[in-house]
């Protein structure tokens, strides 16, 4: 490993800033749950390159980045699974739209 | 060595493949190339993975990742419909301040983690998925079997979010 690990935490940290400005700046709920998923990598490479540096011999960084895979793919069904059932009531998928939940 | 030669040039593209991916994300406003170019990122987020050593991940993210959740996203993306304006929830008109504020805390963040872990590697790579298995079977397996329920409860609500009510069902729940 000739690329120093703070190379990977720089990309890590540089992508999980670019999720998190997506998720504040667009309106469409689809491109929101893809940006939260831009930033569940983030973490991910950072969990796997932090475990390469410091982990010891059982691999536990990985363990923790397949329990994010799991959450992420759980996440990512749920939340389409919201935005269908409120497309369906009113055609509208942008988030400052979507008044209906508003108490 | 010549891996010592050709590995930063290929984390060089790698990461350019992730960051140009997830600008593209979000500043693209076609929905349907957000999409694939997220899958872009992802891809190469997965030879990171590789030139970190971590093989089994690195499958698991193109066959999660790359596989499933693109392919979620882009039916999503089919069954709603596009907007004009893809832009400017909270940031109309604080545009200047929020980009100062996100400079001030994004650039501390990426050059500490960058300056503080440069140091060489612990111990050399190799293949990852004994010490995976044997760690999430033995002192991971109760988290495991829990992600395993939490994997079906996702499933049931997705279908049940989505499941269009029958007319004539609904009328039936009225009456009793």
């Amino acid at each position: 490993m000739t690329v120093p690990l703070g190379a990977y935490v720089a990309v890590s940290a540089v992508l999980f800033f670019i999720g998190c400005a997506g998720v504040l700046v667009r309106r469409n709920a689809v491109v929101i749950l893809m940006c939260v998923e831009l930033m569940l990598n983030a973490a991910n490479l950072a969990l796997v390159a932090f475990s390469r540096k410091y982990g010891s011999i059982d691999e536990r960084g990985s363990v923790f980045v397949v329990f994010v895979f799991v959450i992420a793919a759980a996440e990512v069904a749920v939340g389409l699974g919201i935005i269908l059932s409120a497309y369906r009531n009113r055609p509208v998928v942008n988030v400052d739209e979507i008044h209906q939940m508003k108490g | 060595m010549t891996l010592d030669v050709i590995e930063p040039a290929v984390f060089a593209i790698l990461s350019i493949g992730v960051i140009g991916g997830g600008v593209a994300v979000v500043m693209l406003s076609r929905i349907t190339a957000a999409a694939l170019l997220m899958a872009l990122t992802f891809l190469s987020m997965a030879g990171m993975f590789v030139l970190l050593g971590a093989e089994t991940i690195a499958a698991f993210q193109v066959l999660i990742y790359v596989g499933a959740i693109t392919v979620l996203i882009l039916y999503g993306v089919m069954f709603t419909k596009f907007s004009d304006q893809p832009r400017a929830l909270f940031f109309q008109r604080q545009t200047p301040l929020a980009a100062v504020f996100v400079a001030a805390v994004a650039v501390p963040v990426v050059i500490v983690g960058s300056i503080s872990f440069a140091g060489g590697p612990a111990r050399p790579g190799g293949g990852d998925l004994p010490a995976l298995a044997t760690s999430v079977f033995t002192d991971f397996a109760f988290p495991f079997e829990i992600a395993s329920v939490l994997l079906l409860a996702a499933m049931v609500g997705a279908i049940v979010l989505t499941k269009r009510d029958d007319p004539e069902e609904a009328a039936a729940r009225r009456r009793r």
